[in-house]
Formats: structure tokens, sequence, C-alpha cells
């Protein structure tokens, strides 16, 4: 009981690392070298094995399974003895080990928002287990890794009593905290773990953690994402922010990202970009959609053409209203709008559309062109915005067909696509005044 | 025809973007302590040590080389490397040393500035105020773009030396025959300042320099072919300066029987043997030199300490963003500027301190170095090759028994 209270639940990493191990006899195993944790999904991860190192040229080095230690303090004691453990030359390699994996790494302290660097890690001793709690990235953690905490604390006590110094501890929870891939050769169970825990943060708040990160930060967060992801993320920075990012990117990673983004924004982003870098990308993506990609980049900005994207669902004029229901299931994953659907014939010449809303009740027989909207309202490429934007004002329309001259259907402009262009026209316009 | 045009200016295009981090930091190393080393060199033995050069280059080309691709390998600086792999403790205490080894040299390069600039007949207590608020403000306020310029441009200034090498009048035949004959002179001096000639040009800051530049001008994996060309024509650039001004010395002052054993004496020697314009070059050669590597010096301590320590870097952030790296920066510059100015401080002394940290420390950072980039789980594809590792063992294994010479000659010297 009296030692339940004694032992101090938490422990810094610095300060067993080095301890003497001990066997169930008392004699002398080692060293304690490196601390394995466990992966397993776990917030905090228990510690797996202890890694001993014993002697010098050669170092020998052992891995005692967790199960086997019986007491961690200033000795750790285990519970086999001397003859029982093997020793090896060679360190052995785990998938997260303190040492390698955490200790003086780059870590993205998810809550703060900010890259730091691993000082310390603070472990916590509940039930007999070893958990890896948080890491220390504060200057007493450094102070501490360099065995001066008692000389500094002497100084600064003497100078200023009260220094914040002195209390004031900077530990971020293994759950806030990301390590970051090192460098560009990526290491797979490091990427495993990082999405496992980047998972569970929206996206919006992942684009909004990027601001604050440095370049090759940034790089490396991006990667650890998968690309479900990535892409969420990437849709929820700003135009700037995404030439940035482009721009870290190599070439061929630029090339399927913009596969994989609605052609409208893919658009917006290659007109940003210095004309060398969108052919070098245009070619290296696949025919089909840099042929699309081709198309639009043609269209001025201000046009119906430039503003459309050509993500969207059509089916043929003789469709039926099930099928029209079976098409908006089959796509729920699909990165357009979903709530409307175009009909159109075999030139693919527009014959009308239809949404969601109007065909999901009625009787899913009869033909979908009975649902449709009774005008053939669309616009034409080369309108201009406004007159665009009149549409979408007079019907009050989320989303407009984008047709040819031959009426043969091109795209579809949703409303905040001419939203974002009339605001920063209106916006210009209003700066020109002052 | 026209398409193989396009490529060469295609890829002159990018070469050109890409150029910077390594020809800027091979020339820094001719600072103030190398033009004096230079200058010695060429007024105490002629021509006899240019052989010197070649091999030097090529070191230089070798050991400049793993840094950038060390850069581009792991998008990180050497000193964030080095806190990865070798832990905070060897960390701390390397880059406590290197604190105060790039101090010593900043001092160096201020006394310079403050030497070169009392030949025009300035008070070094108007040119070194200046130069350190210069210096500060450039990269304080400035963006890694336009600082890049501008140390592009201090590189240019170095042309002053080619020409007041021209304007010496040397008799070439006799410098290209001593440039490929090696020549070994069994004497004490001949050898110190043979080895000091290779200190000089290899310094440990360099390489943290060069790896973090490279880094924060984001080189992409793809265009490290550039990023080499850029090391390799910075590494050729700089020594052909150094070759110039032993020729300018050579050809001037040995031939007169003067010795100077300082850049400025050089400078002020030149005037009535080469003529004003040969001296003024000479000096403004050394001015430049001399606020150039005052710039990028405290720039580079800055960052590997704060790289190991795990601050934030980056000329690009703003000053609160990154408070402990602009706080080192502006410390080192009002310490390193301040110094220079307190009458009768043993400057002399600590030039060559600054000397033997220099080579205390290189064999510690190559050893690192070498053994960063035979780690493929680090550098990837990137790790060096067989043949190339032979290559660098014999250059860094020559480099430190090299500088352990030094050392044990200057504590000779001093002592003797």
């Amino acid at each position: 009981m009296d030692k339940a209270v004694d032992t101090k639940f938490f422990v810094y990493f610095s300060e067993i690392l080095g301890c003497h191990v001990l066997d169930r006899t008392n004699r002398y195993v080692g060293k304690l070298a490196e601390i394995v944790m466990k992966i397993n999904g776990e917030i905090y991860p228990k510690a797996e094995y202890l890694i001993v190192e014993k002697g010098l040229f050669p170092t020998r080095y052992a891995a005692i399974p967790w199960s086997c230690v019986k007491e961690v303090d200033d000795i750790i004691r285990i519970d086999s003895t001397r003859e029982d453990i093997s020793y090896q030359t060679h360190k052995p390699k785990y998938d997260l080990m303190l040492c390698v994996d955490v200790l003086d790494q780059q870590i993205v302290d998810t809550y703060n928002q900010k890259v730091v660097r691993v000082n310390d890690v603070h472990l916590l001793r509940v039930d007999h287990q070893l958990h890896l709690a948080h890491v220390d990235v504060g200057l007493r953690g450094l102070v501490r890794r360099l065995a001066w905490t008692n000389a500094i604390d002497a100084i600064v006590k003497f100078f200023s009593p009260r220094s914040s110094y002195l209390i004031r501890e900077e530990l971020i929870s293994w759950k806030n905290a990301q390590v970051l891939s090192l460098g560009r050769t990526k290491s797979l169970v490091r990427l495993d773990v990082a999405r496992e825990k980047l998972s569970q943060i929206h996206p919006t708040e992942l684009a909004d953690m990027f601001r604050d990160l440095s370049n090759f930060e940034k790089c490396s967060l991006y990667k650890s994402l998968d690309m479900a992801v990535q892409r969420k993320v990437f849709a929820d920075l700003a135009i700037n922010e995404q030439v940035e990012l482009i721009d870290l990117m190599d070439d061929k990673e630029a090339a399927t990202l913009l596969e994989n983004i609605p052609s409208d924004d893919a658009v917006d982003l290659l007109l940003k970009l210095p004309k060398r870098k969108t052919l070098h990308l245009m070619k290296l993506m696949e025919t089909k959609t840099s042929k699309k990609l081709g198309k639009l980049l043609k269209f001025s900005r201000d046009s119906a053409g430039g503003l459309m994207t050509t993500e969207y669902l059509f089916l043929h004029r003789d469709a039926l209203v099930k099928d029209a229901l079976q098409k908006v299931k089959d796509n729920t994953q699909f990165p357009g709008n979903i709530y409307y659907l175009f009909l159109v014939d075999d030139e693919q010449k527009l014959i009308g559309w239809t949404s969601l809303r109007w065909f999901i009740n009625v009787d899913p027989e009869i033909p979908l062109l009975k649902v449709c909207h009774p005008r053939k309202l669309f616009v034409r490429t080369n309108d201009k915005i406004e007159a665009v934007a009149l549409l979408f004002e007079k019907y009050k329309f989320s989303v407009l067909p984008v047709v040819n001259e031959a009426d043969i259907l091109q795209g579809i402009i949703t409303i905040d696509d001419v939203m974002e262009e009339l605001i920063s026209i209106a916006w210009k316009k209003y700066k020109e005044k002052l | 025809m026209a398409f193989k045009d396009s490529k060469f200016f295609k890829n002159l295009l990018i070469f050109l973007a890409v150029m910077g981090p390594g020809f800027i930091t091979a020339n820094v190393d001719n600072d103030a302590g190398g033009i004096a080393t230079y200058s010695l060199a060429g007024s105490h033995f002629g021509y006899t040590l240019l052989w010197s050069i070649i091999p030097i280059t090529l070191a230089l080309v070798v050991v400049q080389e793993m840094c950038a691709r060390m850069a581009v390998a792991t998008g990180k600086g050497l000193a964030d490397l080095i806190r990865e792999n070798f832990g905070v403790k060897i960390t701390f205490y390397f880059m406590l040393a290197l604190l105060f080894v790039n101090l010593a040299n900043v001092m160096a390069e201020f006394a310079g500035v403050a030497a070169s600039l009392e030949i025009f007949g300035i008070s070094k207590y108007i040119s070194v105020p200046l130069s350190a608020a210069f210096v500060w403000v450039l990269v304080v306020k400035g963006n890694y773009k336009s600082v890049e310029k501008v140390f592009l441009t201090a590189c240019v200034f170095y042309v002053a030396y080619v020409i007041s090498g021209f304007m010496a009048k040397p008799n070439w035949s006799e410098v290209l025959h001593d440039t490929v004959k090696p020549h070994i002179q069994f004497d004490v001096e001949y050898i110190m300042i043979l080895v000091a000639l290779i200190g000089t040009t290899i310094a440990p800051w360099m390489q943290f320099y060069l790896q973090s530049s490279v880094v924060e001008k984001r080189i992409n994996p793809e265009e490290y072919p550039y990023a080499r060309l850029d090391v390799i024509i910075g590494c050729i650039f700089a020594p052909i300066v150094a070759f110039f001004i032993v020729v300018a010395c050579a050809a001037t002052l040995y031939q007169a029987g003067i010795r100077v054993d300082t850049a400025q004496d050089a400078a002020i020697a030149l005037k009535p043997l080469a003529g004003d314009y040969a001296s003024w070059l000479f000096a403004f050669g050394l001015f430049n030199a001399s606020l150039f590597a005052a710039s990028v010096l405290p720039l580079s301590t800055a960052y590997s300490i704060c790289e190991g320590m795990g601050w934030d870097t980056g000329i690009d952030k703003q000053f609160k963003e990154a408070p402990q790296f602009f706080g080192l920066y502006t410390a080192i510059i009002m310490v390193g500027a301040g110094i220079v100015l307190i009458p009768s401080f043993p400057l002399l002394k600590i030039m060559y301190l600054s000397q033997v940290g220099n080579g205390i420390l290189l064999p510690i950072v190559l050893i690192f170095m070498i053994t960063l980039i035979n780690d493929e789980s680090i550098v990837g594809e990137f790790v060096n090759t067989k043949f190339f590792n032979i290559v660098c063992w014999v250059t860094v294994i020559t480099l430190s028994i090299l500088s352990s010479a030094l050392l044990v000659f200057s504590f000779w010297r001093s002592s003797a």
C-alpha cells in the first residue's frame, strides 16, 4: 500500500534511461538502452519490451518482454534470471522505439498546431504498465537530458526564486503529438501510426494546421495523410496555399492530385501556376483528364466556360426515374454535385435536367423526362459571368448546365463558383473606387 | 536544332533558379582570414604553394557535394540530422563549441572590415557599426530571395582580386609551371601555411550553412543535378580567386622581398609596387569578403544552433515566430562587432583561436557527415556509392590529419 503511494506515477524517460537492470537474484543484466512501445491503436501506447545493453566492444543487446519486468524505479528489476536472457550483437529493431522514433525527433503538436522537437518523454506508470503519456518539448526537458537540472535550478532559484522556468513544463499529450516522417525517405510504420491518428482530426482543422507549418513540415504532414483526406485538406486550403503546396510536391504527385480534385478547382490552380509548370503537369496527367482540363483552360475566367466544372451526372433521355435513383446511389463518392441530373440525347445534346428533390418521391417507373424542369434552361460557354449570375438570381437555382453553340452539354456551373468570382470582381471595383 | 536550343535554355534557366547556395558558400570561404592566408602564402613563398589549390578544390567539391546531397535527400539541415541521429548531448556540446568558434570567426570578419576601410581612411568606429547594422537589417528585414541576391552580388566583387592578379603582371609561364607541379618544402613555416590554406578553405560552419540554405531553397530531388553543378562551380570559382590573390602577392611582394602577415599589410604594400588601383582593388576585395562573411557567419550559426535545439528557424519568418533564431543572430553580430571596437583588444589572438577552433571541429563534422550520408534510412537512394565513400574517407582523413597538424603547429608556434 505504502509502496504504491510512494511510487511516482510519472517518470521521465531520461531519468530511467541508462538505469541498471538486475535479475531475480540481484545480478547485473545490463543498462536500459531503449523502450519499445506497442502499436495497437491505443492512444497512450504501452511498453512492450525493454532493451538492455551490456559491455563495450562488442556491446550486446537483449530485449526483455514487459511481462518479465517487476519494478521500474532507480533500478529496474526483472523476474527472470540472467541465464534466461539471450544477448545479440545488434540492437533489435521494432516499430515504435522511444530513442529512435520519438526522442530528438520533430513532432507536430496537433493541438497548438506547430512543429517542435522532442526533448524528453513522459511515461505514466499505472496498473503495472508503462504508458507513453506525454512528450516534453520545453527547456526543462532539454536541461534534464543534459543532466544539468540541479545546477541550473540552483542558479535560477538564486537569482529569481519565482521564475516560471522552475515550474513550467511544456508537455504535449501523445494524443496530440504526431511524429513527422523523416525527410523524403518514408518510414512505413511511422506513416501508418500517423494516418491512424490524423484520421481522427477533421480535414478542415488539418487545413488550419497547415497554415502554421513551414514548407518542409507542410510537405511531410501532407504526405502522411491518405489520399482521400489529402484531397479534402487540399480543397480547404486557399488558392495561394494550394499553389505553394503544389510547388513543394514533385510533379508526378502534383499531377495525380490535380486529376483527383474537381476540374474547376484544378483549372483555377493551373491558371495560377507558371505556364511551363502547367504544361508539364498536363503532360504527366492521364490523356483524358488533361484534354478536359486543356479545354477548360481555354475559356476566359469570367465566362461560363471558365467557371464550369466537368464533374456532373448525366443520363440518356429515355432513362426512368429508377435509373436516376440508382445513378445517385452509385455515385455517393462522386467529387461533384450529385443532386442534379442532366438528360442528353445520343449526340450529348442537352435535353433537360432535374433535381433529386423532384424525382425522389415519384413513381420509379415513369420516364425521368416527365419530372424535368419545364423550361430548357442553360447558359452557353461564352456567356459572361454577369449573365450567368442574373439567371441564378432569377430562378434561385444552385446549379446550371453549360452548353456550347451546338447545344452539346459541356459542364455545369454551381452558384458558389459564380459567387466567388463575383465577389472578387466586386471587390476589385470597390478598391478602384477608393 | 531549335529544339536542342530550347532544351539548353530550359536547363540553363533551371540552373539559374537553383544556383545560389553552393556558389555563395564556397565564396564565403575567401573571408578575411582566407585572404590573409593567401597573401601570406604568396608573399612568403612566391608561386611555390600554387599547386595546392588543385587538391584543395577537389576536397572542397567532395565535402560540399555531400552536404548538398544530404539537404536534397532529407530536406533537413545538418544540425537537424545530427540531433536526430546522435542525440541531444553530443549536439548541445558540439553546438556550444560551434557558437564560440563562429563568434571568433565573426570578430575576425569585422576586424577585416575595419582594417580594409582604414586603408581608405575611414575610422573603424564608423565602419564597423555601420556594417554591423547593414548585415543585421539585410537578414532581419529581408527574405531568402532578397538575401541570396545580395550575396550573389557580393560574389561578383571577388573579381576584384582576379583583376589585381592581372595588374600585378606575373610571369605566366612560371605561374602555370608551379600550379601543375607539386612542390613540397620541408620547412616548418611552409608546411604550416600549406595546412592553413586547407584549413581556411574548408571550415566547419560552411557545411551547416550550405545544407541549411539548400533546404531553405526547397530544391527537389529532380533538381539535384543542377544543385550539384552549383556546388561544383562555386567550389571551382572560389579557389580561382584564391589563386589570383597568391599570384598577385607573389608577383609583387615576394619579388620585392616584402613579407606581410596580414591582408591589410598586403594591400598597403601593393601600392608602390603595382599602383594605387591594384592596392585599392585589393583593399576593396578584403572589405567585400569580410562584410560578406560577416553576414553569412552569424546567420549560419543561428541556423545551426536553432536547428539542433529544435527552435524555429528561417529568414522568411518574422521576429516573433522565431525569437531564438533572430535573438542569436543579433547577439552574435553585436558581440562580434562590439569586441572589435574595444581598444587594444587582442584581436590577433582571437583570430588565431578561431582557426584553432575550426581545426578541432572540422574532423568531427566530417565524421558526422560521412556517418549520416551512409545511412540509407536517412538519405535513401542518395546514399554514398562505394567509390565515392573511398574518396570521401581519404579526403576526411587527410583533412583531419592536416587540421590536427595545424593545431599542433599553432601550439608549437604560440609557445615558441
